[in-house]
């Protein structure tokens, strides 16, 4: 069975929560641990952080969460339309971020952590898209 | 929303959390725990209670991260208290558990300071 949302928000940080919660809410309508749940719910708050620190540093707008199933492959997309990306390469890097006074550099560490699959796409003063995927096997019943 | 209750004990500064600790819900935690650092210069220890914790992302590791900086300059240690597993996974992702001790009750936390 295929299944899809979109939901879409102000980027500001009182609704990194929201999009949490509602993207395992999609989640569970597949046959998933609580550990697959809470690897899902780290990855989509990270995402969205972002987009709401970085992204919308200085300035104001929207996030789009998009996520699908199609058998066991779970697809999380999250896009903002801010700052964007100079090096994506360097964003990667584990501890690496342009705010160190305040952050650890770990959010897209731990994306990659809690996802099997995890793709970023950005240009400078467009925006950025981040696409995860979690394969949730099927399981045997009892 | 995260709620959270701070005490004094000894050297220690006992911190219970509850709920979720994220980028939103960060900010009210790091400013009762910086205040009651700076209003307590004797206190060395940070012991956080986590068994109520429902979510911690690395906003939220930020923030201990951060206090765990102000105590160890203090000369002090950092303990968590009863971490669920999912909690406790986030925690060794960061590196958490190279410096910080895990324990079962805020008594042995106290212990071990
Ligand atoms: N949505 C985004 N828009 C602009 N820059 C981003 C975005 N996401 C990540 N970045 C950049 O990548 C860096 C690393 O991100 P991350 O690993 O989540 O660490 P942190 O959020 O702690 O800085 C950020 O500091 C920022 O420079
Ligand atoms: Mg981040």
């Amino acid at each position: 069975m295929k299944n899809w949302i979109k939901i879409e928000f102000p980027g500001t940080s009182v609704n990194v929560g929201f999009a949490r919660a509602a993207i395992a809410h999609f989640a569970a309508q597949l046959d998933i641990t609580l550990d697959e749940l809470e690897d899902i719910k780290v990855a989509v708050s990270e995402a969205v952080s972002n987009c709401v620190v970085h992204g919308y540093r200085e300035k104001s707008g929207n996030v789009v969460v998009e996520a699908s199933y199609e058998g066991p492959r779970l697809e999380i997309i999250v896009e903002d339309f801010g700052h964007g990306i100079p090096d994506i390469a360097t964003a990667q890097e584990t501890g690496y971020t342009t705010l160190p006074e305040e952050r650890m550099g770990l959010g897209l560490t731990f994306m990659g952590e809690c996802m099997d699959e995890l793709r970023l796409y950005s240009e400078v003063n467009v925006g950025t898209k981040v696409v995860m995927v979690k394969n949730i096997p099927e399981r045997q019943l009892g | 929303m995260v709620r959270f209750s701070i005490d004094v004990i000894g050297q220690a500064l006992v911190a219970a959390l509850d709920g979720d600790l994220d980028l939103h819900t960060c900010p009210q935690l790091k400013d009762a725990l910086e205040r009651t650092l700076e209003g307590h210069p004797h206190v060395k220890h940070l012991v956080l209670d986590v068994k109520d914790l429902t979510f911690i992302d690395s906003s939220g590791l930020g923030v201990i991260l951060g206090r765990y900086r102000a105590v160890q300059a203090r000369g002090g240690k950092l303990f968590f208290v009863k971490a669920n597993p999912h909690i406790q996974r986030v925690l060794r992702l960061s590196g958490m558990h190279r410096i910080a001790g895990f324990v079962d009750s805020t008594k042995e936390a106290l212990e071990r300071v």
